[in-house]
This record gives structure tokens, sequence and C-alpha cells, in this order.
């Protein structure tokens, strides 16, 4: 095995030093390794000289009771006898310290590989101990502090402070893991001149897992002096273990990683004392307690408190997090409740997601939200651009999920790159599978939301060899800035379910709607039937006397007709044409409002041979009329109601040769059909229509020539035509230029190339 | 039995408005009609006459071989009219063509389904209405053959 020492440290040895094999303890206590049952002491730390009286050479191969005399060491056999040894160092017994009588050493042991370790620890000599009368005063009244937090982060914040107090310690941090072992500093109590880390993230490999598991074998670490000169077991190596170094997993006295006190020299730190923070048996965190103006050490009576008080925090810990989580599932259930309210009340569904007040946003940890409803996207809060939005939905739709969670999404989408700072983070449900509707939440990159206290512009420390020290808070943090490039915080379970419930609420809210759309369809029919029966019966009561006046006026002139002055007849001719004129206008208007009636059926038409029966049909009732027609480019066959069709070519091209002075009336009709939505056309040579017209023209029994001119007309055919048209999913518009004829172009079917934009 | 002249049995028209039975029987006159007519102004008096049994009354005059009928008729309309008379069956074998100023398609179909012989929407110009007329008499009375036996 390589040595590791603090020069020659690199990022690699992080993994490859096994800190619990390393075979030496720091100077503030003793390590014996015994052989049971002899207790025959086969290694020693070579600080026994000063710590225990002995010079390791003469321990090793003594008894224990050589050592500590029969008394202790019976005392300590009945420990070794009902005490579990194997999990932990266990506290065994305390005697007066073999040199100084008024002082006190502490032995505890650890039964590891068939070796019995036995740690020596002196109490401080300053201190008083009482620690049941002491301590547990002013345990309570931490206890009461500890308890008067709400939410996880007051609370540590409060542990932080009285942890402080209770140590001594001029720095004082919890350290949070996330679930891919990267740190963050989450609470931090300090002396005001310190750098501040609170908000200090770092990468998984500055607490290697080896570290992490050591953290959870000891409820306690402590380095009281970061400059201590490590000491080596005598012998180096356990004549009884094959020589393997001796395990040192459980020891309190066990030397630290020289990664460990490099990173700690370069922080300007002197010394340490470490608990884990446990949730559920596995490593939460940690509390990190830092001495900066001096060594720091504190003894067994002092500790043991703060070993309490961590392992109270552990149990809180798991307690205010499920509080929290309870606390923040109960805002989602009332923000998914306002929700489904506010879409009840709302006329559309959709946009009461999109509140002022009550929106898709509302409690949930997310910065911007996003509809795509076929196609069309609406944006809440900080979020990819529309365009972005919709690739994305494209992608989506690859996925074939229904709900979609991901804190990584540059990683899943390469294209997501681009707009990472808003959206590393995607959840997204598909809200109907016959339709392309998905909701979407974005998360921003945690970089954006990270906020390091650290003062950016101290200066990087530099190694001997001039390399910038890797062993550094700033370089951590620059680290693992790298590592969560493009990630966002991850989507708890709630918020998947929040996103899920609500996917069920719309869908059950579009079946809930089709179905009173398909009631408002029944009724709606139901009152096409009666109006239209009410507009025959209407036409019928006015055409019934409007005849009759007409059939007496041809009575009058047919049968009293040698009676009537020149002027009696001129007024009984005004009487028919009034009457027949505004018989034709009740017919027309009949017509209209019967193109609603007409029935959809589609089917496959040659629009071709259409047209040519019209223009046949016209020119045989037109036959003084000269009328060229020229098709192209040519019709497509295509699906359409044909009767509507008709309807409007009849109508187009009668209007082509009526609104016409030329001697040849010559027409174009044609199909342009390079668009996904063919666009026919309709062009004649005869009068145009000025611009400002072009609005009105298709409005029913709006005319803009006088009755005598054109041979009159009752000014619905246009509004035939685009009603017809409108039936068809199609549009007409008119392209008409002074003096040039006019050209009237439409289409069948809606133009999907204009919703696209 | 004593054999007695059978009388020419009438065309009968129901019709309420007196404008449009008299342009009628102007355009019959013009087309050279000789058969009697006769006139009922509502439902329920084309009924009394066609089913006096229906009041316990005797028949007076005989039973027309034609009925011709409007639509738009006061209190009972034609098409209920025309629905009673096809569930009598002593009155099957006289058709009824129906004279409407309607167009409605479901008017039309309504009529045959109740057994219409004919349907015809009353002329707007007095040429055709006479043209219509011709055309009617032409084919009931020179064409085909109407019931003509003793009731």
């Amino acid at each position: 095995m390589t040595e590791v020492t603090v020069k020659n440290v690199d990022l690699s040895s992080c993994d490859r030093e096994q800190v619990h094999l390393v075979g030496a303890i720091q100077p503030h206590g003793a390590l014996l390794v015994l052989e049971e049952p002899t207790l025959r002491i086969v290694q020693a730390s070579t600080n026994s000289a000063d710590f225990l009286g002995t010079p390791c050479e003469l321990l090793v191969g003594q008894c224990l009771d050589e050592l500590l005399g029969f008394e202790s060491t019976a005392a300590i056999r009945i420990q070794l006898a009902t005490k579990n040894l194997n999990s932990a160092f266990t506290h065994l017994i305390s005697v007066p310290f073999l040199s100084h009588q008024d002082s006190v050493v502490h032995i505890s042991g650890n039964r590891i590989d068939g070796l019995l370790l036995m740690e020596f620890e002196r109490t401080t000599d300053s201190i008083k101990v009482n620690p049941a009368y002491e301590y547990s005063s002013r345990l309570q009244d931490m206890i009461q502090q500890l308890y008067g937090g709400s939410g996880l982060l007051s609370f540590l914040s409060v542990v932080v402070e009285q942890v402080r107090v209770l140590s001594g310690f001029e720095r004082v941090m919890v350290y949070r893991f996330d679930r891919e072992g990267s740190g963050e500093v989450v609470a931090e109590a300090k002396d005001a001149a310190l750098e501040a880390y609170l908000g200090l993230h770092y990468p998984a490999s500055d607490v290697p897992e080896p570290a992490r598991r050591l953290f959870e074998l000891s409820p306690l670490r402590h380095l009281p002096d970061v400059d201590y000169v490590p000491v080596p077991l005598f012998p180096d190596l356990s004549p009884l273990t094959d020589g393997r170094p001796v395990d040192l997993s459980h020891s309190f006295l066990r030397s630290v990683s020289v990664m460990y006190t490099g990173y700690l020299l370069n922080m300007g730190v002197k010394a340490t004392l470490v608990m884990p923070l446990m949730k559920l048996g596995k490593l939460w965190g940690l509390v990190s307690c830092m001495h900066h103006s001096e060594p720091k050490y504190l003894c067994y009576e002092q500790r043991f408190p703060l070993e309490l008080l961590s392992r109270m925090i552990s149990l809180r810990i798991g307690d205010l997090e499920s509080l929290d989580q309870f606390a923040y599932r109960v805002r989602l259930d009332q923000a998914h409740g306002q929700l489904i309210g506010e879409m009840g009340r709302a006329k559309s569904h959709f946009e009461a997601l999109f509140g002022s007040k009550i929106n898709l946003l509302n409690e949930i940890d997310a910065d911007g939200a996003a509809l795509l409803e076929d196609g069309k996207v609406t944006l809440l809060g900080k979020t990819p651009s529309e365009h972005q939005v919709g690739l994305l939905a494209k992608w989506l739709v690859q996925q074939d999920v229904v709900v979609l969670a991901t804190h990584c999404l540059p990683d899943d989408f390469p294209s997501a790159e681009s707009f990472s700072d808003v959206a590393s983070g995607l959840l997204a449900i598909r809200v109907s599978l016959a339709s392309l509707t998905w909701v979407m939440w974005f998360r921003p990159e945690v970089l954006s939301e990270t906020h390091w206290a650290g003062d950016p512009n101290k200066p990087v420390i530099i190694n001997a060899d001039g390399q910038e020290s890797r062993l550094q808070p700033r370089t951590s943090f620059a680290l693992w800035k790298e590592i969560v490039r493009g990630h966002s915080h991850p989507w708890q379970d709630c918020e998947i379910e929040h996103a899920s419930k609500l996917r069920q609420s719309l869908q059950d809210i579009l079946v809930e709607r089709s179905y009173q759309l398909m009631q408002l369809n029944t009724e709606l029919e139901l009152s096409n039937q009666a109006l239209n029966s009410f507009v025959y019966a209407s036409f019928h009561d006015l055409k019934e006397p409007l005849r009759g006046i007409h059939n007496y006026a041809e009575l009058l002139k047919l049968e009293e007709g040698e009676h009537l002055s020149g002027q009696g007849h001129q007024r009984v001719e005004t009487i028919l044409n009034l009457t027949g004129r505004m018989h034709h206008f009740l017919e027309a208007l009949l017509q209209y409002s019967n193109i609603s009636n007409v029935e959809q059926d589609y089917q496959a038409c040659s629009i071709n041979r259409l047209v040519e029966e019209i223009i046949d049909m016209l020119k045989k009732t037109n036959p003084d009329e000269n009328i060229t027609v020229d098709i192209q480019p040519a019709m497509p066959v295509m699906l359409c109601n044909q009767t509507g069709l008709r309807v409007i070519f009849q109508n187009l091209i009668t209007n082509a040769i009526k609104y016409n002075r030329e001697a040849v009336k010559a027409l174009k009709i044609g199909c342009y059909t390079t668009n996904d939505t063919p666009i026919f056309f309709v062009q004649d040579n005869g009068i145009s229509i000025s611009p400002e017209f072009h609005e009105y023209i298709f409005q029913p029994f709006k005319r803009l020539h006088g009755q005598k001119e054109f041979g009159g007309g009752s000014g619905v055919g246009l509004a035939i035509t685009q009603k017809a048209i409108m039936r068809q999913g199609g549009r007409i518009w008119i392209e008409s230029g002074e003096g040039k004829g006019s050209r009237f172009c439409f289409t069948l079917t809606p133009d999907r190339s204009e919703e696209r934009g | 039995m004593v054999k007695t002249i059978k009388k020419m049995r009438p065309l009968m028209i129901v019709e309420d408005s007196d404008e449009d039975f008299e342009v009628f029987c102007w355009a019959l006159q013009k087309t050279g009609f000789t058969r009697p007519v006769i006139r009922a102004e509502s439902a329920e008096v084309a009924l009394t006459h066609l089913f006096p049994e229906l009041l316990q009354a005797d028949r007076i005059d005989p039973l027309p071989c034609l009925v011709l009928m409007d639509l738009n008729l006061p209190g009972v309309n034609g098409l209920q009219l025309l629905e009673q008379l096809s569930k009598m069956k002593q009155l099957l074998s006289i058709p009824v063509v129906i004279m409407s100023t309607s167009n409605n398609p479901l008017d039309i179909e309504a009529c045959y389904c109740f057994g219409a012989a004919g349907y015809i929407t009353k002329p707007f110009k007095l040429e055709d209405y006479i043209e219509k007329v011709r055309a009617l008499t032409h084919y009931w009375f020179n064409t085909v053959m109407l019931p003509e036996g003793s009731d």
C-alpha cells in the first residue's frame, strides 16, 4: 500500500486511503490490543510510557492486571463478560489515574477481528467532574429550546447555536448529504470574525464513502489538534491477525485521514469535533464543530452530553423532515383543491390553471409552468420559450409516458442544454391521450438557487509544487458546481403525486365537459329543428299573402286590362315587379338559412367535372353571353361535400358573369396545391371591388349596386357562398385591384399553415 | 232495382283562403275544366262531407273523385286531416293531392307518408298556375282512371 501523506495527497487518494487500517492513533489517549481470555497485551501505542507509565516494549507480553492491578482488572472482566463490545467502543470503567491519583482515566473496549481493543483517556485536570448535576439541567434547557423550532431549518439553526454554547467551539455547522452524497452546509453558528460557510456545497468525494461508513460507526469523532503527531502501535503489525493491521474502525483515538487534516489546515482549523446525524439507520448529515484559534480538547465528561444531544437531534430530524413533508403535502393538496374549484367556475378549465392568484405554481416548489394544448402554448413564471416548450412536448410524446419527472433534463434531452438555467428539472403530465395536451412544471438549475456566503475573492491556496490546492472549500464548491450543472433539485414523491392527481382531475373534468357538450349538442339539435320549422312557417306565412297580392294584380292585368289607363297599367306592373322582387328575396333568404341544414356527407369528388357541369349549365341559361373559361392549375379530386361545393362554385361563377360589362367574359378558375391546404380561386375580368368593401360583401343583403344594375340581385349570393365554405371548415377572401376584375379565393379545410404561424 | 243515372263525381277542394280558391277556380276555368267542384273551408267541413256517418247525418252530395287540399288550414290542419283520412278504409280509394305554399322538405315527406297522391307548391305567377292546373287535370282526368263507382 502506498503511503499517503499530506505531501503527496491527490483526489484519487480519497477512495484509496483505508482510514480504519491506519495503524496509528492521536496522542490524547493510549491504545492496547489484547488477547482474550488471558488479557495479554499484544500491541500497545508507543505513547504508553507517557500515558500509562510503562514503555510499549515492556507492555507487550504483559497481562492487564500487571498494568492496572488485580482489582481494576477484575472489574473490567465483569464488564467484558456482560457488555456487548462488538459494535462500538463501550465504556468499561473509570479509575483513578495511575500517576495522578486526583485525576481519572476512562477505559473503553471493543472486540473486533477476535481481538480486544482498549482505549485509555484522561480527564482534563481542570474539569471539576460533576456531570450529573451540571449537564442534566443544561440539557433540559436545550431540549426545551430544540423543541421550540418549527420546521427543519429553523430547528437546525437552534441546534448549531446550542452545540456551540455546549462545546465551546468557535464554529458549528450542520452538513446535509443529498441522495448522491454531495453535501451542503444548511446551518451555521460562528464567531463573527470567521468566514461563513453557510450555503457551501461540496461534492461527494469530499466525504468519501469509507469516511461516511466510519461516521455511521462512531457517535462522535474528535481531532483536538490538527498538528498532532500520529502515535503508531508497537509492534506495527499484530501477530494475531496474519500480519494485517488492526482494524480501528470503532476507535475513538484513531488517527485521521491526511486528506482531512490537509483540508483543515487549508481552512485554518486547529481542532474539530464531528457528530453524525442519523435518520433511519442511515447517515443523514453531520454536526461539525471547528476551532480556529488554537487546539481544543474535550474530555470524556465534556463530550458525553454532546453525544447525547446529537442522538436526540438525529431522532428529531426524522420527525421534522416528515412534518415538513406532511405540511408540504397538505399545502399541495389545498392548492389542488383550489385549482379544481377554479376550473369549475372558469369558462375554460385550462384558463383556470393560469389565474393571477390561483394557478399551477401555487405551493409547488417550481419556478415556471406551461400548458401545451393542441400546439398552443401558455406560459407562467420562469420558463423556456414557447418554441422550446413545443420541442419539449415533441420529445415527451416519444417517451410514451403520461407522467414524467426528471431533475437532469439536459442529460435525458440534450436540446434542453440551451435552457437548463430555467428548466433542468421537468415534471410533466399528459392530460389527454386523444389530443396533445401537456401540463409542465420547471425547476431551475441547482446553481441558480445556490448562494454560498463565502467570499469569492479570497485567494486560492497554492501547493508547494505550484498547483492550486484541491483541499479547500473554494475548490470543493467549484467542483460541486461542475457535477450539478444541468441538474435541479430532485422532484419529491409528493410533488409527482400532486401532478398525477391534477392529471386525473383534469381528465375527469374533460370527461364531464364532453358529456355536457353532448347534452348541449342534443339540445342544440332540437332547438335547431324547432328553429328550422319556425323559419319555414314564417316564410310560408309571408309568402302566402304576397302570392295573393301578386295573383290579384295579375288577374287585374289579365281580366281588367282594357279598362285601365296607361298609368294604371304602369302601376299594376310596378306591383307585380315589387311583389316579384320580394318573392325572389324570400326564396334567397330561405336558401341562405337552409345552407346549415345541408347534410355534411363527404365524398371523393372531381372538382374539375363539377365546375365544368356548372359552366355548361350557365352557358345554356345565358345563351347571349360570350363566356370563356380557363381552368388551371387543374382542380384536384378531393373529399368534400358535393352539394355545398356546387353552391359555392355556382354562386362565384354566376357573379363573375353577372358583374361583368366586358364583351367577352373571361374567367380563370384554378387551384393551388403547394400548401397543405389547397387554395381555389375564381377570377374574372369584370368589375373590381374596392378594398374598403372587401369586408362587407360577404354580409347578407349587402349590395354594392342599385337594383337596376347588373340585373338586380338579392345580395345573399356571397353570404350563402361564405356560409357554405365555413360549413366545410374553410374561409373565403377577395383579391381585387381597382379595374382589374375580381379574384375570389377560398379553402375547404382549416388552414394548417396559418395555425403554425 | 231502378238504375239511376250516375252523377259525375265532383272535384273537392279543401281551402280556407277565398283568394286562393278564386285564383284556382279561375285557372280551372282557363283550362276548360267542366266537372263539378265543391269546396270545404276547413278540415271539419271536409270530413263531414266525406264521411257524414261520423255525425249520423245522411249523405247529400256524392263522394268526390279527387281531393285537392291545402296544408295551412284553421283548426285541424291539412296534415292532420290527411292522417285521419288515411285511417278510413272507406275513403282510401279517393286520391288526395296537396296544394301548398310550403316547399319544406319535411312537409313534403310527411304528406307522402300519410298517403298523399301528389304534392304541388302553389305557383307565384298566374302563368305557372295555369300550367300546373292544366298538368294536374290532364293527369287525373285524361291520363289515369279515377274511381267512378257509386258509394
